[in-house]
C-alpha cells in the first residue's frame, strides 16, 4: 500500500475546559476520498481546522503528503486545497477576479494562472459568467466558484467541509458529482458531513464521529457488519415533542427493542429482527394509546451503526 | 507580493462600492464647503459688514481732505463704518495690526495744497491717500477701499476739470454717501471709471496691509484639512475594520489556510486601508485646491504630513479593530475614538481654542497634530523643517499603533 496522503495521530484540541477534539487518529490513501460523519457539533470542523493550519492542535500531529502541520505549515498549505463549509469567496469582485486572487496566495501568477482559471471555470460550469459578480450569482452557483478556489493550485488532496449544506437539491447533486469526477481523476478527498446519504454514496471509508471521539472507522460494509444483526423500525405515530420523546423512553423496555430516539416525527428503534419484533413494537405504542401512521423497516446502514454506537440519531 | 495582492484586492473593492466613495470622496468636500461657507467670516475673525472700525488720520490742513472726513462720517454711511478720527498714524496702524480697527485712512499734511498746484500747474506731482488695512480680514478692507477710491476718484475728476472750486467739490462728495449704499453696484463703476481716468488721476491710493501678510485667508485652509482629517479617521476606522468583516464572511479563515504567513495577510488588509486612505486625501487635496482655490503650501511636506496622517490613522484603526471583539464593537468604539479626536482635534473649532485642562488630551489625538502640520502649510507657508516634529509625533503614534494591532491580530489569528 502506498504511503497515506494524510495521517493524523492523536490529533486533540482544547478551548479551554472544553475538549473539542480527543485524540483522532486515521489515513487517507491518495486518491480515496475519506468522510468524516458526525452530527453538528461533533468535531469535523475542528478536525479539518487543525489540518489546514487554521488551529494548532493542543496534543498530536498530522502528516500531509509528508508535511508535519504543526511543524511545516507552509508545505502543508500548498499541498492542500480547502473548501470551507460558509462560501468564502469576495462577492463584489467578479469569479475570475476572485480566481485570480486566491491564486495568487497559492503563488500562482501568469500564463499558469491564467490556464488555471479557465480549467476551474469549467470545473465549475461558469466559465460563461466568468466576468459576472459573484453577488449576483446564485446560491449553487457561488458554491461552485467556492469549490473551484479549492482546486486552483491543485492540491493533493481537498478537505471539504459540509459543502452541500443549505444547498437545493440539485446543487447538492451536482457537488456530490463534482466530487465523484475530481476523485475519478485521482485527487484525495477529506469530506465531512452530517448526511448519512451523502458518505455513503461518495465514501470508499467513513470515520465516525461524535462528542469529538472518532467512535468508527471502516468502509460502509465494515461499519454495518458491526451491527449486522439489528435493523431498523421507523414508526411514524399521532405523537409529537414531549408526548413523542415519552413514548420514544417507553419504547426501550418493550420487546427486541435495544435503542429508540426520535427522527423527524418518528421513532426509530433498533431491534434484532424487524419482523419477529414487528408485533410487540405496535402492541406497545398501542398500549400509549398512540396511532401508528406508517411503519418502515430498514436495512443495516450508517444511521443505525450511529444509533448502535451513540444510542442517537444522527440529527440528534 | 503577496501583501500588495491583497491591499490591491481591498482598494478595488472599496472603490467600486457606490457608497464608499460617496461617504469617503464626496462627503467631505461637500462637509468642508458646508463649514467653510458657514463659518469662514467668524473664523476669519470678521464682523458682520456693519460699523466696520476704522481709523480716519486727517493731517491735511487744507479743505480737500476734509471731503473724506466728511463722506466717511456721514450719516448715509453710519451704518457702514464707524469712524474714530485720530491724529497719530502709529496709534492708528497699531490698532490695525491689532485688530482692533479693520484699516486706516491716512491723508498726508500738504495734500490739499500739492494737489491744488498739481491741478494748476498740470505737474506730474504724486499725490497719495493711504488705506491701511488687515491683511487676515478679506471683505471688510476691500469695502473700505472701495469707497475710499471712490470719494478720491470723484475728486480727481472734479479737479481736473477745473471747472469748480473746492466748495463746489465738497458739496458734490457729499452726494456720495447714497450711492455708497449700493456696493455692489459702485465696485464695478469704481474699476470702469477707473480704467477710464487711468493717466489722469493726480491722487493715488495706496492699500497696504500692516503686520505679518497671510497668503491665504480662505477659512477652508482650515476647514479643507480639518474637516479632511475627520473623514480619514472614518474610512481608516472602517477599512481596517474589514478585518473583522472578512473573519466574519469566511474570507479570512479560508486566507490563513492558504501558504500566505498571518503577517503578510495583516499587513495587506493594512496596506490596502492606507492605499484607500491616501488616494481618499489626494482627491481632497485636488479637489480643494480646484473648488476652492486653496493653497495646500510646500507639495514635498504635504505628501509628508498626508504619508504621516495616514499611517497613524490606519494604525489606530487596526488598532482599535484589534482590540474589538467584533465588527460591532469596533463601529462603535471606532466612531466614537474618531468623534471626541475631532472634537478635540480642531476638527470643528480652533485647538488653541479649548481650556488650557483640556489641551494635553488635544495632544495625544492624531487630529490635532496632523492638523497643525497642515495649517503650518496652508496658513503659515512652512517648509519641510518646519513639519518635523508633527511628523515625529504621528510617525510616533503611528509605529505604536501598528506594533501592538498586528501582536494582538498575530494572537487572535493563529490559535
Amino acid at each position: 500500500m502506498a504511503d497515506p496522503i494524510l495521517r493524523a495521530t492523536g490529533l486533540s484540541k482544547r478551548f479551554g475546559s472544553q475538549q473539542a477534539v480527543k485524540q483522532v487518529s486515521f489515513d487517507i490513501q491518495p486518491g480515496e476520498i475519506f468522510s468524516l460523519l458526525g452530527p453538528n457539533g461533533a468535531g469535523k470542523t475542528t478536525t479539518i481546522s487543525m489540518l489546514s493550519g487554521l488551529l494548532i492542535p493542543t496534543e498530536g500531529d498530522a502528516l500531509i503528503a509528508g508535511h508535519s502541520v504543526t511543524r511545516q505549515a507552509a508545505a502543508v498549505k500548498q499541498a492542500i486545497g480547502v473548501v470551507p463549509q460558509e462560501i468564502a469567496l469576495y462577492p463584489s469582485i467578479s469569479a475570475r477576479e476572485n480566481l485570480a486572487f486566491w491564486g495568487r496566495m497559492y503563488g500562482l501568477g501568469g500564463a499558469h494562472l491564467k490556464e488555471r482559471i479557465a480549467a476551474t471555470l469549467e470545473v465549475a460550469g461558469l466559465a460563461d459568467r466568468a466576468d459576472d459578480l459573484v453577488e449576483t450569482f446564485s446560491g449553487g452557483m457561488k458554491r461552485r466558484i467556492n469549490i473551484a478556489v479549492g482546486l486552483l493550485h491543485q492540491p493533493q488532496i481537498l478537505f471539504m467541509d459540509e459543502p452541500t449544506v443549505g444547498n437545493d437539491p440539485q446543487s447538492r447533486r451536482r457537488i456530490l458529482d463534482t466530487v465523484k469526477d475530481l476523485n475519478r481523476h485521482g485527487l484525495a478527498v477529506l469530506y465531512t458531513t452530517h448526511y448519512m446519504e451523502e458518505a455513503e454514496e461518495l465514501s470508499h471509508r467513513i470515520g465516525i464521529i461524535d462528542n469529538g471521539e472518532l467512535i468508527a472507522l471502516g468502509t460502509q460494509a465494515e461499519l454495518t457488519r458491526t451491527v449486522g444483526e439489528f435493523d431498523t423500525l421507523h414508526i411514524t405515530v399521532d405523537r409529537e415533542g414531549d408526548a413523542l420523546d415519552a413514548l420514544c423512553r417507553h419504547m426501550e423496555g418493550v420487546g427486541e427493542v435495544s435503542h429508540c430516539t426520535t427522527d423527524n416525527g418518528g421513532l426509530l428503534l433498533q431491534v434484532k429482527d424487524a419482523n419477529a419484533a414487528l408485533a410487540g413494537v405496535v402492541a406497545g405504542i398501542a398500549a400509549q394509546g398512540a396511532r401508528i401512521r406508517d411503519i418502515d423497516i430498514r436495512e443495516p446502514n450508517l444511521e443505525a451503526v450511529f444509533l448502535h454506537l451513540t444510542g442517537r440519531a444522527l440529527r440528534d | 507580493m503577496k501583501i500588495l495582492h491583497i491591499a490591491w484586492k481591498d482598494t478595488i473593492t472599496r472603490l467600486r462600492d457606490r457608497r464608499a466613495i460617496i461617504g469617503f470622496l464626496l462627503a467631505p468636500l461637500v462637509v468642508a464647503g458646508l463649514i467653510g461657507a458657514a463659518f469662514g467670516p467668524a473664523f476669519r475673525g470678521e464682523r458682520p459688514l456693519s460699523d466696520i472700525p476704522i481709523f480716519l488720520v486727517n493731517e491735511d490742513t487744507g479743505e480737500i481732505g476734509d471731503i473724506y472726513a466728511e463722506v466717511l462720517s456721514s450719516p448715509d454711511l453710519d451704518g457702514l463704518f464707524a469712524v474714530t478720527e485720530s491724529d497719530d498714524l502709529a496709534a492708528a496702524r497699531a490698532a490695525v495690526e491689532s485688530g482692533d480697527a479693520r484699516a486706516a485712512v491716512h491723508i498726508p499734511a500738504d495734500f490739499s495744497e500739492d494737489l491744488l498746484a498739481a491741478a494748476q500747474t498740470a505737474a506730474d506731482v504724486p499725490v497719495t491717500v493711504a488705506v491701511y488695512t488687515d491683511p487676515t480680514a478679506s471683505i471688510s478692507p476691500f469695502i473700505v477701499s472701495a469707497v475710499v477710491e471712490r470719494i478720491t476718484l470723484s475728486v480727481n475728476t472734479l479737479m481736473l476739470s477745473g471747472q469748480i472750486g473746492t466748495n463746489q467739490a465738497l458739496s458734490h462728495a457729499a452726494l456720495l454717501g447714497p450711492a455708497l449704499a449700493e456696493l455692489d453696484s459702485i465696485v464695478p463703476q469704481v474699476i470702469e471709471a477707473q480704467a477710464e481716468t487711468a493717466g489722469q488721476t493726480s491722487i493715488g491710493l495706496t492699500r497696504l496691509a500692516l503686520g505679518e501678510e497671510e497668503t491665504d485667508a480662505n477659512p477652508f485652509s482650515y476647514f479643507a484639512p480639518a474637516t479632511a482629517i475627520f473623514f480619514l479617521m472614518f474610512s481608516m476606522m472602517d477599512s481596517t475594520r474589514s478585518i473583522l468583516q472578512e473573519e466574519t464572511m469566511g474570507t479570512l479563515p479560508r486566507l490563513i489556510t492558504t501558504p500566505t504567513p498571518v503577517s503578510h495577510i495583516l499587513l495587506g488588509k493594512i496596506g490596502g486601508a492606507f492605499l484607500t486612505g491616501i488616494l481618499q486625501f489626494l482627491v481632497l487635496v485636488l479637489a480643494s485646491a480646484v473648488i476652492f482655490r486653496l493653497d495646500w503650501g510646500n507639495p514635498l511636506a504635504l505628501a509628508a504630513v498626508m504619508l504621516a496622517t495616514v499611517f497613524a490613522a490606519t494604525s489606530l484603526g487596526a488598532l482599535i479593530s484589534a482590540l474589538a471583539r467584533n465588527e460591532t464593537q469596533a463601529g462603535i468604539l471606532g466612531s466614537a475614538i474618531t468623534l471626541v479626536s475631532a472634537a478635540l482635534g480642531g476638527t470643528f473649532a480652533q485647538a488653541s481654542t479649548l481650556p488650557a485642562f483640556m489641551q494635553p488630551f488635544s495632544k495625544m489625538t492624531i487630529n490635532r497634530w496632523s492638523l497643525d502640520a497642515f495649517l503650518e502649510l496652508t496658513f503659515g507657508q512652512a517648509d519641510m523643517a518646519a513639519i518635523f516634529p508633527h511628523l515625529g509625533v504621528l510617525l510616533g503614534m503611528a509605529a505604536v499603533f501598528f506594533f501592538v494591532a498586528l501582536v494582538l491580530f498575530q494572537r487572535r489569528f493563529v490559535r
